[in-house]
């Protein structure tokens, strides 16, 4: 096996994983660095101007409490909105730490060891991000508990189970709980890894009560492996069941634009694709910021890229595929959601969709371009754009024209709104800076799994 | 390697085989499309569509894998190879169906358009010569992709050169979109204008899962009468019908949630033009059978594949393909016949001419390739690390 990994072509078909000179104890170092070096000043920089973001936002959601809901954009016909578009932009995001966790886990791509970590947390603080909106949405915040099937005197009525909105509820809190286990069962063996590293004696408490008195004996490793392989499994279904549910919300009514079938997949897709560009986003920046190009190498970016090509591309088939069947249908109804949808007064938000969604990607076809990180951190962002607008496309132009041509109306967004988005922005970036410098960043114990045995060349085997 | 050819004698003694089910198929076929052509033309639908199927997932999963670099599926790839090789003849295969497309398609007569609306707007998509040409099309799309990958991976068997490997990436990567759309625009073509009015975007989708699955229990049969045979029983051990397993039972799972999304979204919404079609299916006799659908199509399947023994259970996962292949032909009887006969399914004998016929024309397409190479893909680079694969 060995001497078969150094031959050149052999090289080119297993890519190290690892890069540069590095041991097990130098990578340990240097991802353990990040968490014990001295908190460098652009941190602080970065964590005041989102925090100050942050902020922001929680003073909207104290405005739009104490208003209501009119502070926004939404009104008839459009009811919904910015709001749910946000919900389902953040859900979509995450998306793509399970799928880096869980699906490439079982598909034993062992590229994922480096990305997985700072991908699942990207997955819980935009889950956190996502919850937001369908809470402050109802109105009142403070009845939420009413969507949970709990006896209530209050109410004195039963949820409605025959409604998405409800499977929501379900599909997002287990897709939420499951993400956040898988997550800290594969922080165990590095968190311990810092409370032995700890010089200080808080440090020591604190990492040592999180590793939950892990020793890394061979038993509790067997263990770790079939709970991280379960887990693994009972998340696979969960990264296809809640966008699915998701679409739901919108392909289960009779709106032209928003019943149709492909759009459990397609939504699904389209998560992973909006996920994986929110991943090269995050990495490219925070490889750089902390050195860490010998880990997350070129060839996890590149993997990335082709991973939103072929997204981006059944994205695009399935914009393809509705507009087709919509004038196969013959329904007039259809075919001027569609045409309404690109012709009318929102063309141009249908357009930016496009272009950044399906043609963007396009380039990658190309090892250069897909190989270059200031083109794929500019494709990132415009996939990040074109994500979000897929979601306001499908949400605000399918309502905005209904069957009655005198209910017809135009959505604007208001400050709130805007500042609302923008404000959930920074939070997930605050809680992505506070991440990064508490938590190691990379799974440690995993890099070393794929990286060759100490002495593997010189026994010729491992 | 010269181990790795196929013992002359039972080359010959299968080839004569099939060969001789071609002709009765093929005979069976012609007496049937002369006595009772209308019949014939509807089995004939069903009987194209099974290996037909077969062949385009195989196609999917060759370019997949491909793409993934995958290393356990190296051993197992030529038979793949074999079977996708054998798409040019689904040209030959298609030409009863576009002679018998006034006995299938409601849209290709002219006075039934004449008088419906619906169909005059589609009559642009739907004509004749359309999806004459457009059949053709596809099947072109098809053939090209899947002959660059076996000449390329055959080549490799004496260069050795991972040129070869890099040119199968190139053509995998487009391949595998302009795949996609074309074998789904195939099933709007040929299946879901059974029904001229009705329409699903997610039809494409589903068809192809089916095939998918169909393809690997396919491969599984075939790996295991080499076995049985003799040969490739070190190559393709346990660890890699485990992994073909997992495939299966992955796919079983994935053509679950495509039927049941679509199913959901129709039933819910609850619209007349879109739930007529899977009324059709749930009265008289395709009662039973759509509820012989969900269990034989997904819950035996699921609970058979679940554990891990049962994956790695070889006599267990042969009668599994045989029941897969069985219920992916119930499948597409379920979606081509209830157009024809409302009150249940008929089962006749001209069902099985047809798909004998198209079975082993493919079949015989497999099997002289088989002799022209090595029956693994022994120039792979990576084929040392697939041998030593195994399951954590």
């Amino acid at each position: 096996m060995a001497d078969l990994a150094i031959k050149p072509p052999l090289a080119e078909l297993n890519p190290p994983l690892v890069e540069g000179n590095h041991s097990y104890s130098t990578v340990t170092h240097t991802v353990s660095g990040i968490v014990e070096r001295k908190t460098p000043k652009q941190w602080f920089i970065a964590i005041s101007i989102s925090g100050a973001i942050t902020l922001m936002m929680l003073g909207m959601i104290g405005y739009l409490f104490l208003n209501g809901v009119g502070v926004w954009g939404n009104n008839s016909p459009v009811g919904w909105a910015w709001d749910i578009t946000n919900f389902v932009f953040w859900i979509g995001i995450g998306h793509a730490g399970t799928l880096i966790s869980a699906i490439l886990f079982l598909f034993r791509q062992k590229w994922r060891t480096s990305i997985n970590r700072a991908a699942e947390a990207m997955t819980l603080f935009a889950v956190a991000c996502a919850l937001l909106f369908p809470l402050i949405h109802v109105g009142r915040p403070w009845r939420a508990y009413w969507m949970f099937p709990i006896p209530n005197t209050d109410l004195n009525m039963w949820q409605n189970f025959r409604s998405p909105l409800l499977w929501d509820v379900f599909a997002v809190s287990t897709y939420g709980t499951v993400s956040a286990l898988f997550w800290y069962v594969g922080l165990l063996p590095d968190l311990a890894t810092l409370r032995d590293r700890a010089r200080t004696r808080i440090r020591q408490l604190v990492y040592g009560v999180l590793s939950l008195g892990w020793r890394g004996s061979a038993r509790a490793w067997r263990h770790y492996e079939m709970a991280y392989l379960i887990l693994a499994g009972l998340s696979t279904p969960l990264v296809l069941s809640v966008h699915t549910i998701v679409s739901f919300d919108f392909a289960v009514s009779i709106i032209p634009g928003w019943h149709t079938t492909i759009f459990p997949p397609y939504f699904v897709a389209g998560a992973i694709f909006s996920g994986f560009a929110m991943v090269v986003t995050l990495m490219v920046i925070f490889r750089y910021a902390f050195q860490l190009e010998d880990l997350v190498t070129i060839k996890h970016l590149e993997n990335m890229n082709i991973v939103m090509l072929a997204t981006g591309s059944i994205v695009g088939y399935a914009y393809a595929t509705e507009l087709f069947i919509a004038w196969y249908s013959g329904n007039m109804y259809e075919k001027f959601a569609f045409l309404n949808r690109t012709t009318g007064p929102y063309w141009w938000a249908y357009w930016t969709m496009v272009s950044c969604n399906v043609i963007s990607p396009q380039f990658f076809w190309f090892k250069k371009l897909r190989r270059n990180i200031p083109f794929m951190f500019v494709i990132s962002i415009f996939v990040n754009i074109g994500m979000w607008f897929e979601r306001f496309v499908i949400i605000v132009t399918s309502l905005h024209r209904d069957f009655l041509p005198s209910s017809w109306g135009y959505f604007r967004p208001t400050f709130v709104d805007v500042c609302t988005f923008i404000g959930t922005l920074g939070f997930f970036t605050t809680l992505f800076l506070l991440f990064v410098r508490f938590l190691p960043m990379i799974a440690i114990s995993e890099v070393k799994g794929v990286m060759p045995a100490p002495g593997a060349s010189e026994r010729g085997q491992h | 390697m010269s181990s790795y050819e196929i013992d002359g004698a039972l080359w010959s003694r299968v080839r004569n085989a099939i060969a001789f089910l071609l002709l009765i198929g093929v005979a069976a076929s012609v007496a049937g499309a002369v006595t009772e052509p209308e019949r014939f033309y509807r089995s004939y639908l069903v009987g194209f569509l099974h290996p037909t199927s077969i062949l385009l997932g195989a196609l999917f999963f060759v370019m997949v894998m491909h793409i993934t670099g995958s290393v356990w599926s190296i051993t197992v790839r030529r038979f793949h190879e074999n079977l996708i090789g054998a798409l040019p003849l689904v040209a030959v295969a298609l030409v009863p169906v576009v002679l018998g497309i006034h006995h299938l398609y409601e849209w290709s007569h002219a006075e039934e358009v004449a008088h419906d609306t619906l169909l005059r707007g589609k009559a642009a998509w739907l004509n004749p010569q359309g999806f004459t040409i457009r059949a053709f099309i596809y099947v072109a799309i098809w053939s090209f992709f899947a002959l660059r990958l076996v000449h390329h991976s055959t080549a490799q068997d004496s260069t050795r050169s991972i040129d070869n490997t890099r040119s199968l990436k190139k053509y995998a990567a487009p391949g595998l979109f302009l795949g996609f759309i074309s074998v789904s625009l195939a099933s709007f073509d040929w299946v879901m204008s059974l029904a001229p009015h009705w329409y699903s975007t997610m039809f494409g989708v589903y068809f192809y899962a089916g095939g998918g699955w169909a393809s690997f229990a396919t491969l599984v049969l075939i790996c295991l009468a080499f076995r049985s045979a003799g040969m490739l029983r070190r190559e393709i051990n346990v660890e890699h019908y485990h992994d073909l397993g997992k495939w299966m039972f992955a796919l079983t799972v994935f053509w679950t949630y495509i039927a049941f999304c679509q199913y959901l979204l129709i039933w819910y919404a609850n619209l007349p033009e879109e739930t007529i079609w899977f009324r059709n299916r749930f009265v008289g006799g395709w009662a039973p059978m759509s509820v012989a659908l969900l269990f034989g199509h997904f819950f035996i399947p699921f609970l058979v594949l679940l554990p891990r023994a049962s994956k790695r259970n070889l006599k267990l996962l042969r009668a599994a393909a045989l029941w897969f292949l069985a219920m992916h032909y119930l499948d597409l009887y379920w979606m081509v016949m209830p157009t024809f006969y409302k009150d249940g399914p008929s089962f006749h004998w001209l069902d099985l001419a047809p798909l004998v016929a198209v079975g082993s024309l493919y079949a015989l397409g497999f099997w002289m390739r088989l002799k022209k190479h090595a029956i693994m893909a022994v120039g792979d680079l990576r084929l040392e690390q697939a041998l030593e694969h195994h399951n954590l």
